[in-house]
C-alpha cells in the first residue's frame, strides 16, 4: 500500500455509504471502495483533493472568516470609517454601548421584529405547505406564484409596499376606507405603525422560504402513513399531529434556526423601509444600528463592536436552541 | 352519505379558498406595480384608484431610460452578477468535485466549516469587509463587489453542487477510467454532462442572489457610474416629490430578469431546496 495516511477502519465517506475495505489487491475494492476509483493511488488522492478544494477554501477563509475575525480586533479600536488613523482602546467601545440607551432600544426593537416575523412565517409557511401539498386544479401555477415575493430584490418589495401603504394614495388605505374599517387615512409608515408595517411586509417576503422547505419534506412522506391513520379513523387534526408533525420536525428545526439567524440580522428590508419614512428610528434594529454607527457616524470601531455583540448573541442562542431540542437536532 | 359529501364539499372549498388567498397575496402587489407603471402622473394619484390604467402610456419607461441612470445601472448589474456567477461556479464545481470524488484528510471538517459559514449574515461580514477593502485600496470597484458576492454565495453553491455531484453514479466514471480515459476526459465527457442541470440551476440561484443584493453594493460602491440596480433605484427616492410611476417602472424592469431566471429553474427548485436552499 502506498501512502496510507489514515486507518481504513475510520471511513470518511459522505453519509457513511459504501465503507472502504482494507484490501488493495486487484479487482477487490472496485465497487466496494466507493468514492475513489481504484486506479488512483492514495497519495495522489490527497494532493488532488486538496488542490481542487483549495480555491473555495481560500475564498471562504479570506473573504468571510478573516473579516469576521478582524471585526473582533476592529471592535477594540477607535477608528474613523474613512480615515486610516486607528487607536487601540481596549473594551471601551463595549463599555460605551453598555451605557448607550440607543443600543438597548435597538436590541429590543430587533427582538420584537424578529420574534413576530419568525412566528408568523412558520405558521403561515407550514399552513401554506399543507395546502400546496394537496391536489387541486392549478396547483403548479399557485406553487410558482407563491414564491415570487421571495425571489425579487428587496428594493422592489420595499417600493411595492411603500406604494401600497402610502397614506394619501395607497390602495390599502383606500380599501380600508371603502369597507368602512377606518375613517381617517392611517399613516402606516408613521411612528405608531411602522413596526407593524415592516413586520407584515417581512412575513410576506420571507414565508415562502419556510413554505418551500416544508413542502419539499412533505413530498417525501410515504402516503401509506396517512392511509393507515385514515383506516384507524384519525381526524385531520390528529393526522397532522401524529403523522405529519413527527415527519417534518427535523426540517422544522433547521428552518426555524436559519430563519431566526437571518431575521435577527436582517438589514436591507428594515433599513430600506425606514429610510426616508421619517419614522425610521422606530424600527432601528440592531443590524441597522450597526450600519449607522459605521456609515452615518463613521465610528467603525463601534459598528464592529455591535456586529460582534450580534454574533455573540446568535452563538449563545444557537447553543441554547440545540440544547433545548436535542432530539430534533439528531433528526435534522 | 349526504353528510360525507357535505364534509367533502366543505374541505374542498376551504382548500380552494386557501389556495386562492395564497395566489392573490403574492400576485396582487406585482399586478399593482405593473398597473401603476403604465399610468400617466394624473392617474397615479387619482382617487379612487383605477385598477387597469384607463389611459396607458409608455411614458414612465421612456423617462426611466432617458432621464435616469437606469441603463448604466442595468449594465453594471449584468456585469457584476455575471462575473460573480462565473467565478462562483468554477470555484464551487472544483470544490464539489473534490468533496465527492477524492478522499483526503480533513475533508469532512472542510465540508462542516463551509456549512457553518452558510449561516453568516451579510451585516456581520460587511462592516469589517468594508474596512479591509479600503485598506487594500480596491474600494469602489466592481472587482471588490464580485469578490464579495462570490464569498457570500460560495457556501451555499458548494453545498448544492456537492449534493448534485453526489447523485452522479461513480460507476460511470469508473467505467470510463477502465476504458482508458484519463480523469480529465472522464470529467468532461461523463461527469459534466450529467451535472449540467445542477450547474445551471446553481448558477441561476447565484445570479438571483447577486442581482438582488443591496448591502454590499451600498457599502462598497460610491460613484454613481458603478452602482447596480437596487442601489440606483433606491436613489430615485431622493428627489423632493416621489415619482411613483417612474419608480414602479424601474421595479418592473428589475423584477423581470429575476423572475425569468426563477421560472426557468423552478423545476429544480424543490430538489435543490432539500440540499441547502437559497439564502436570504
Amino acid at each position: 500500500m502506498i501512502g496510507v495516511s489514515y486507518p481504513e477502519s475510520k471511513p470518511v465517506e459522505l453519509s457513511g455509504a459504501r465503507p472502504g475495505s482494507g484490501a488493495n489487491f486487484p479487482g477487490s475494492g472496485f465497487a466496494r471502495r466507493g468514492w475513489i476509483p481504484a486506479t488512483t493511488p492514495e497519495r495522489r488522492q490527497q494532493w488532488m483533493g486538496w488542490l481542487t478544494i483549495a480555491p473555495a477554501l481560500f475564498l471562504i477563509l479570506a473573504l468571510t472568516l478573516y473579516p469576521v475575525a478582524y471585526s473582533i480586533w476592529l471592535s477594540l479600536l477607535e477608528k474613523h470609517s474613512f480615515f486610516p488613523q486607528e487607536r487601540f482602546i481596549g473594551l471601551e467601545n463595549y463599555f460605551y454601548l453598555w451605557k448607550d440607551e440607543e443600543f438597548w432600544t435597538s436590541l429590543w426593537l430587533g427582538t420584537v421584529y424578529s420574534m413576530w416575523t419568525i412566528l408568523f412565517q412558520i405558521i403561515l409557511g407550514v399552513a401554506a405547505a399543507l395546502i400546496l401539498n394537496e391536489t387541486f386544479v392549478g396547483r403548479g401555477l399557485v406553487r410558482a406564484i407563491v414564491l415570487f415575493p421571495y425571489m425579487i430584490p428587496t428594493i422592489v418589495a420595499v417600493i411595492l409596499w411603500k406604494w401600497l401603504l402610502n397614506d394619501t394614495y395607497g390602495v390599502v388605505n383606500y380599501w380600508l376606507f371603502a369597507f368602512g374599517i377606518i375613517r381617517d387615512p392611517m399613516s402606516w409608515l408613521g411612528a405608531d405603525h411602522i413596526m407593524l408595517s415592516v413586520i407584515v411586509m417581512s412575513i410576506w417576503q420571507f414565508f415562502p422560504f419556510v413554505l418551500l422547505s416544508i413542502l419539499a419534506r412533505l413530498q417525501t412522506i410515504p402516503p401509506e402513513l396517512y392511509e393507515a391513520a385514515k383506516v384507524d379513523g384519525a381526524s385531520a387534526i390528529r393526522r397532522f399531529l401524529n403523522v405529519t408533525l413527527p415527519q417534518i420536525r427535523g426540517i422544522l428545526f433547521v428552518v426555524i434556526l436559519l430563519r431566526s439567524i437571518w431575521m435577527f440580522t436582517k438589514f436591507d428590508t428594515v433599513w430600506l423601509m425606514g429610510e426616508g419614512a421619517g419614522a425610521g428610528r422606530f424600527i432601528r434594529t440592531l443590524p441597522v444600528y450597526a450600519y449607522m454607527r459605521t456609515l452615518t457616524y463613521y465610528q467603525a470601531g463601534l459598528g464592529a463592536a455591535l456586529a460582534v455583540i450580534m454574533f455573540a448573541i446568535l452563538i449563545v442562542c444557537t447553543i441554547i436552541y440545540f440544547r433545548m431540542f436535542r432530539e430534533e437536532a439528531d433528526i435534522g | 352519505m349526504n353528510r360525507w359529501r357535505r364534509r367533502r364539499l366543505l374541505t374542498r372549498s376551504l382548500l380552494y379558498g386557501g389556495a386562492a388567498f395564497l395566489a392573490l397575496q403574492a400576485a396582487f402587489p406585482f399586478f399593482w406595480m405593473l398597473s401603476t407603471s403604465f399610468k400617466p402622473p394624473v392617474e397615479v394619484f387619482a382617487q379612487p384608484p383605477s385598477f387597469i390604467p384607463e389611459d396607458p402610456t409608455w411614458d414612465n419607461f421612456r423617462r426611466l431610460f432617458t432621464a435616469t441612470g437606469f441603463l448604466v445601472y442595468f449594465k453594471n448589474s449584468l456585469i457584476v452578477s455575471g462575473l460573480a456567477v462565473l467565478l462562483t461556479m468554477v470555484v464551487s464545481a472544483a470544490g464539489a468535485y473534490s468533496l465527492t470524488r477524492y478522499r483526503y484528510l480533513g475533508r469532512e471538517k472542510i465540508a462542516g466549516l463551509i456549512l457553518c459559514t452558510y449561516m453568516f449574515a451579510p451585516i456581520m461580514v460587511v462592516i469589517p469587509f468594508f474596512i479591509l477593502v479600503k485598506k487594500a485600496g480596491v474600494e469602489n470597484t466592481h472587482f471588490a463587489l464580485v469578490l464579495a458576492f462570490t464569498s457570500f454565495c460560495l457556501p451555499f453553491t458548494l453545498w448544492l453542487m456537492r449534493a448534485f455531484f453526489a447523485t452522479i453514479p461513480l460507476e460511470l466514471e469508473e467505467a470510463a477510467l477502465v476504458d482508458g480515459a484519463g480523469r480529465v476526459r472522464a470529467l468532461i465527457y461523463v461527469v459534466l454532462p450529467l451535472a449540467l442541470p445542477g450547474i445551471i440551476a446553481t448558477s441561476i440561484f447565484t445570479f438571483i442572489l447577486a442581482w438582488n443584493d443591496y448591502i454590499f453594493t451600498r457599502i462598497l460602491i460610491t460613484s454613481d457610474e458603478l452602482k447596480t440596480l437596487p442601489v440606483g433605484v433606491q436613489d430615485l427616492f431622493h428627489s423632493a416629490l416621489i415619482d411613483w410611476g417612474l419608480i414602479m417602472a424601474a421595479g418592473i424592469m428589475i423584477t423581470i430578469p429575476a423572475l425569468l431566471f426563477f421560472l426557468s429553474v423552478q423545476k429544480y427548485l424543490i430538489r435543490g431546496w432539500g440540499a441547502g436552499g437559497v439564502k436570504g
